[in-house]
């Protein structure tokens, strides 16, 4: 078995590598889950019905689909198709994709707690649809949805732990442990690093996220 | 779920004037002839690629293709059930020790909640798959897939369950406690039964995190949905068909137990209500 010292000594500019990647993609993901779940639950709020039953039909395909059959559907099935993506494209979409029907899900549910009155008033302002989403019930939903965002953010973290099931170079912070146990008896040091950075990257999104929350929260 | 929404839509706007009602009439249709296009394009695509075909499809006929599905869907729907019962248990475990007055159990357990929500399944499953062997620890397949997603879950089972137990007025703890009820049937007979009907639906739809987990039973060889999906997929050569029935089985099952707490949630919200 190899010590921690042993194991970053021969491994150490991997396990940054894959550090590198489990964030990088975390952040792509995040980014385009956000972008996406706000568009979708526009989509679902808006006067259109069509457009309502599009962005409810989303939510549930991506919300209850499994990460790994979506990822294994992207892969495996699409080339069939003839829609070829890169492994790294097929992660990035599965691990977008999935969040963003939880945000909107989020964003749903923080709608719900504005009060009917603000958007009757935004309404006999004169204010149309795009007006009031964006300037009094989107800033709003986000406010309140702070903690659940952040767990978001975390989820897409771990979900990212799906980039171990395609052969990425470099790979992430779950495939470094494979990596390491088939060219070295890394043992359990090398999972251990791992779940390490792991757990202490959730931990500080955690806290980072309580303290925007007590911000920025609307109190009623 | 679906009463929620309906608020919020029904508050954003009037009923359209007659101007409004053209425009929205206007831009139902063209919306409409969009999601037309795109469910054209993709049905074009699998048809130019010849994904159409009957020899991908009619082996959903066949009585033996389901019966294969359903054996597989047994094994995950055994993997789950197994990991609910011990995520629950050790959640519980978990909970308490983290609501006690021993700080260093307060300690323990939140180190553990902690580890188990901050760390992905799969890397569990890999310490089960990849390290446990070299410590002389042989598992049979089920219990390498069912002991990491119960250790996955465990955590956010206590988080739940801490929820409910935080969210019974303390009012009624002091009321017990100044009646001379020992600390432990306060918890037992008091707080704890409320907390927990509380959070049943986050329960249940915790479930829907469990079943999802099992998919990666696939990393262990264990025969499952996924599985036996590839099994089915080496022996009729229909690889887009067969992942997307799966795909559609695992929606809907999951679409089904989300759909229970919300109905669960509903009840109990009414309930608590009444009680008031």
């Amino acid at each position: 078995m190899m010590s921690v010292g042993e194991l970053l000594s021969q491994f150490g500019d991997k396990y940054l590598q894959a550090l590198w990647t489990t964030y990088g993609l975390t952040v792509l993901c995040f980014a385009g889950a956000l972008v996406l779940g706000i568009a979708i639950t526009v989509m679902r709020i808006c006067p259109i019905k069509p457009l309502q039953w599009f962005g409810d039909f989303y939510v549930q395909i991506f919300r209850n689909i499994p990460g790994a059959a979506l990822l294994i559907v992207l892969v495996y099935a699409l080339p069939y198709l003839r829609v070829m993506l890169s492994y790294y494209m097929c992660v990035l979409v599965a691990v977008t994709l999935i969040p963003s029907s939880f945000c909107s899900e989020y964003l749903m549910a923080g709608m719900n707690t504005i009060g009917a009155g603000q958007i009757e008033a935004a309404r006999s302002l004169g204010m149309t649809f795009f007006q009031i989403v964006k300037n009094v019930v989107l800033p709003q939903a986000l406010r309140s949805t702070v903690l659940q965002m952040t767990n978001l953010l975390v989820a897409t973290m771990l979900t990212t732990a799906l980039a171990s099931q395609v052969p990425l170079n470099p790979a992430d912070l779950t495939g470094i442990v494979t990596y390491i146990n088939t060219h070295a008896v890394g043992g359990i040091t090398a999972f251990m690093i791992s779940a390490f950075f792991y757990a202490v990257t959730a931990v500080v999104i955690g806290q980072i996220g309580n303290r925007i929350d007590k911000k920025v929260r609307i109190l009623r | 779920m679906n009463g929620a929404h309906a608020s919020i839509r029904d508050v954003l706007y009037d009923a359209p004037g007659p101007k409004a009602k053209r425009r929205i009439a206007f831009v139902t249709v063209i919306s409409l002839l969009a999601l037309a296009a795109l469910l054209a394009a993709i049905v074009r695509r699998f048809y130019v690629t010849g994904q159409l075909d009957p020899k991908y499809w009619s082996i959903f006929l066949r009585y033996t293709t389901w019966r294969f599905i359903g054996r597989g869907l047994l094994g995950t729907l055994q993997v789950a059930a197994a990991s609910s019962v011990l995520a629950f248990a050790a959640g519980m475990l978990l909970m308490m020790a983290r609501v006690c007055r021993y700080r260093v159990l307060n300690a323990i357990a939140t180190f553990i909640i902690e580890l188990s929500r901050g760390i992905p399944t799969l890397l569990f499953i890999y310490f089960f798959f990849l390290l446990a062997p070299q410590f002389g620890l042989q598992l049979p397949s089920f219990w390498r897939i069912t002991l990491p997603v119960s250790i996955s879950a465990m955590g956010v089972t206590a988080e739940a369950l801490r929820s409910g137990v935080n969210a019974v007025p303390r009012g009624q703890t002091e009321a017990a406690v100044s009646l001379g009820m020992r600390s432990a049937s306060v918890f037992f007979k008091i707080v704890f039964p409320q907390g927990f009907r509380y959070v049943i639906p986050t329960l249940i739809s915790e479930m829907v995190i469990v079943f999802k987990d099992t998919t990666y039973a696939y990393v262990v060889n264990y025969a499952d949905l996924m599985q036996n999906a590839k099994v089915l997929i080496s022996n009729y050569d229909a690889l887009l068909a067969v992942y997307l029935v799966v795909a559609v089985i695992y929606i809907v099952i999951n679409y089904l137990i989300n759909k229970l707490a919300a109905t669960v949630e509903r009840r109990t919200r009414a309930a608590v209500a009444a009680a008031k």
